[in-house]
């Protein structure tokens, strides 16, 4: 980590120190011990006769496990070092870290070893706007632990801290009186234990479940492997399937099922949004974290009209929370609704699933889930009685402004700079919901046993892209306006949303040769790829979150868009630029990077605050994959149809999951992605735009082993 | 408290007497809340299978139960209480199967304003 803090984490429940291993946070620093976004230490200090320690090295031993070697004094002593401590902390359940001293000296020491410890209870959204505390603290000694507690009326949540080694126990920590014979050693392990009050009876008892790192070693071995003659590919795989893993969250409803949770530290929870487009990121290498994502976010959807919360029947979650501020609706995020585009994409994500796993249960099980949705897209989306889906929150204290994916408030703008009013219709919604409904439309006939509701969402949806293309296509321009504003008018910046709406599906076939060559042109494409807004803009801004940043996310989609319009060598030039930056992330892409051209800067620049690992940018690794070897399931087959970048060399695939069993898939790299430069400016190679049909499709399979999907 | 109505009686004998609730269409299991009245207890227990819902007031084990004061379940009768927020609390502890715990909260009204405010005839819409 570059910010010298290391972060070990389990589900929701995270720790970040300083390369000691302590931890001292102040009102607004994120580090401490975390669970349920509630910081249950916010003190965490080791001292050896009353000096802190020194650390040597730090080791990450896996995402939930870390290694801290250190020596007493500061800064030039070392060398001279006596004394050796080792700290190595695991979470779970709070955290339990085995602490040991080694004597180097030919003679006994005798040392007083001293951790302080104290917490703030803070809520995360406290940490980030440093408010004030409203209930009492009572820190306590009980049954030899040390117990740091915090109260709010019914609201009770709690600290254990206990040692296996004696220790004189007072209210803000624990001293240990130690000897330690020549060369000799000495151990205790630390257990800090969270307690959630009267919330702890239903939680899932997690004693005596298997390891975390046998855990993560069946995870590893159930994901396909990948094999190419690109190691930076390879370390860039391995990353995202760890981090993957790291980033699974399991909310106490799925029965030991997890889903993927959105980001470290701040967005360690459900969002709709983020966790349905990881878990269609990962399909083909992780089909079960779509299954968990569609049970679990199905079974919170909205059913009652709620200001606060901006809930409505049938729209899916935006985003869950569980500390203070959240029990006491001082935040509205039990859960908050207010995100416009999770629930079309719930439904796409349900088709995309069967698609790939042939789990036509799950499918007949959700009926009511995604008919409440693609309800919900006409009869409460539609805010201006215009057939499109638009979104202004009703909440204006604490919900939020901007409801798509560019959340920012000034993601949205006219080409002079200025921001529309609400409601907004981005351009990007529509491509979702036409998506939704012509999906919905296939689960109607196929599984639902319903014809006359699929012709009436196919008609819908066809009605939908005329209208679409023409009331959002900028005539003057030759692209999709990003939206339309109250007056009907358009929003005419051109930004990289027009990606998405090839991914949907919506652009009539003659309009897509000139998104692309907008998507590939020097203003949107930097060379890592297309930026959130294009140059020349008005609010253009290449470190600018939402107007400029380029974000992988984004990218994967696009590649899969230009794809499925049968761009296959744009779609390759989009994952060499995003596949060679993350080389420069040692294979973690961060959320968004600097939108400066390639050619510029030689190296992606990372956004500033970017939080990472980042669940959808740790998945666009994935999608890239799918877009490049040209995997789509069709019928029981998977079709392979591989355009790899030359730079790839070669790849392979091994079993894939999916309802096929398993297939391999291998492809080798023929596509230039080389660019030509004029000055600073990347230009990229004009496309061949020609109606290609996928040629010299590959179809392989493999029956012998079974998919481990059901 | 006895009170002129029975808002908790009346919740639930509507669910039973409604027939299949679509909220609940792809839902079967058993549900126990016990509220807490004062010094009493009471419970009401529900079977639930694809929908239907059938209630009494046995105190049997169930595949998940809710233990709660008696306002507070009023209270998210009314709208006027959210469960998840109440759960975070401490002000209700639900335990078992949780997905039946949130299955059912869904039945819950929202809030009498954003009801007010939404109207009859709007499809649930806010008026602005």
């Amino acid at each position: 980590m570059t910010d010298g803090l290391v972060r070990i984490l389990e589900g929701n429940t995270f720790v970040v120190s300083d390369k000691r291993g302590d931890i001292e946070a102040s009102a607004t620093d994120p580090t401490g011990l975390f669970s349920f976004d509630t910081r249950f230490l916010s003190k965490w200090v080791l001292t050896v006769n009353g000096q802190r320690l020194n650390a040597l090295s730090t080791d990450d031993l896996h995402y939930f496990e870390a290694r801290f070697f250190l020596v007493p004094g500061t800064g030039t002593v070392y060398v001279d070092a006596k004394l050796s401590v080792i700290r190595v902390r695991a979470v779970g359940d709070g955290f339990h870290e085995e602490l040991s001293i080694l004597n180097h000296e030919n003679k006994p020491v005798e040392l007083q070893v001293r951790i302080d410890a104290s917490s703030d209870f803070a809520d995360l959204f406290e940490v980030k706007d440093a408010l004030k505390k409203k209930g009492t603290y009572r820190n306590r000694i009980e049954s030899g632990r040390l117990v740091l507690g915090y109260q709010r009326e019914t609201y009770e949540r709690a600290t254990l801290i206990s040692a296996t080694k004696p220790a004189e126990i007072d209210e803000n920590g624990l001293v240990f009186k130690v000897r330690i014979e020549p060369h000799g050693q000495w151990m205790t392990e630390l257990h800090v234990v969270t307690d959630m009050g009267a919330l702890e009876a239903a939680l899932p008892d997690t004693r005596g479940r298997p390891s975390m790192a046998r855990g993560l070693q069946k995870w590893i071995g159930k994901a396909p492997q990948l094999e190419s003659s690109a190691e930076s590919l390879k370390t860039t795989y391995q990353r995202s399937i760890v981090d993957l893993a790291a980033l699974r969250f399991s909310p106490a409803l799925a029965a030991g099922d997890s889903l993927p949770a959105a980001g470290l530290p701040w967005f360690m929870t459900m969002f709709g949004r983020d966790s349905i487009f990881t878990s269609l990121q990962a399909l083909p290498f992780m089909p079960e974290l779509a299954a968990t994502t569609l049970r679990v976010l199905g079974t919170w959807q909205g059913s009652r009209v709620d200001d606060f919360r901006d809930e409505d029947p049938g729209r899916i979650l935006h985003e869950m929370r569980y500390g203070e501020m959240t029990a006491f609706e001082e935040r509205p995020h039990s859960p908050y609704y207010g995100s416009a585009d999770a629930t079309p994409l719930y439904v796409v994500l349900m088709d995309e699933y069967e698609r790939w796993t042939g789990d036509s249960k799950l499918v007949r099980d959700f009926e009511p889930q995604a008919r409440a949705a693609l309800n919900w897209i006409g009869e409460y989306a539609d805010l201006q009685r215009n057939g499109y889906l638009s979104y202004q929150r009703r909440n204006e204290e604490t919900g939020l402004e901007n409801q798509c994916w560019k959340d920012s408030w000034d993601s949205v703008s006219y080409h002079d700079g200025t921001l529309p009013g609400f409601p907004r219709a981005t351009c990007e919604l529509q491509g979702y919901a036409y998506d939704a409904k012509v999906r919905g439309a296939r689960l109607a006939r196929h599984f639902w046993r319903a014809p006359e509701f699929a012709d009436k969402l196919e008609k819908e949806a066809a009605h939908l892209k005329r209208r679409f293309n023409r009331d959002f296509w900028v005539e003057d321009h030759g692209y999709f306006a990003v939206a339309l504003d109250t007056d009907g008018r358009q929003v005419d910046s051109l930004t990289s949303n027009i990606g998405h709406l090839l991914w949907s599906g919506i652009v009539e076939k003659s309009k897509a040769r000139s998104v692309v060559r907008h998507l590939m042109s020097a203003r949107l494409f930097s060379g890592w790829g297309v930026r959130t807004l294009a140059e020349g803009e008005g609010r253009y801004n290449p470190i600018g979150y939402h107007v400029g940043t380029v974000w992988p996310f984004d990218n994967s989609i696009i590649a899969w868009g230009l794809r499925k319009y049968g761009f296959k060598d744009e779609a390759a030039r989009v994952a060499e630029g995003i596949l060679g930056a993350a080389q420069y992330f040692d294979g973690c892409l961060p959320e968004a990077f600097g939108g400066y051209p390639r050619q510029m800067t030689k190296y992606p620049v990372q956004y500033p605050t970017a939080c990472s690992p980042q669940a959808w940018s740790t998945g666009a690794p994935l999608l890239l994959l799918r877009a490049i070897l040209g995997l789509e399931p069709v019928g029981d087959n998977l079709v392979v149809d591989p355009a790899l970048p030359i730079s790839v060399g070669w790849l392979e695939l091994l079993d894939i999951p999916g309802r096929w069993g398993r297939i391999d898939a291998f492809g080798r790299g023929r596509v230039d992605t080389s660019f030509r430069y004029h000055g600073q400016r990347v230009v990229a190679t004009e496309p061949e735009l020609a109606g290609r049909e996928a040629a010299g499709r590959l179809i392989r399979q493999r029956t012998s082993r079974p998919a481990d999907q059901a | 408290m006895e009170t002129a109505t029975d808002p908790v009686g009346e919740f639930f004998r509507g669910l039973a007497g409604r027939g299949r609730e679509p909220l609940l269409a792809n839902v079967s299991g058993t549900l126990r809340f016990d509220l807490i009245d004062e010094e009493a207890v009471e419970h009401w227990y529900l079977t639930v299978k694809n929908g239907d819902v059938a209630v009494s007031r046995s105190d049997a084990e169930a595949d998940a139960v809710v233990r709660t004061v008696k306002v507070v379940f009023e209270g998210m009768t009314a709208g006027k209480v959210n469960a998840m927020a109440a759960a975070l609390r401490g002000a209700l502890v639900p335990r078992g199967n949780l997905a039946l715990v949130v299955s059912f909260q869904r039945l819950f009204p929202g809030p009498a304003v954003s009801r007010a405010k939404a109207g009859p005839g709007s499809g649930g819409r806010s008026t602005r």
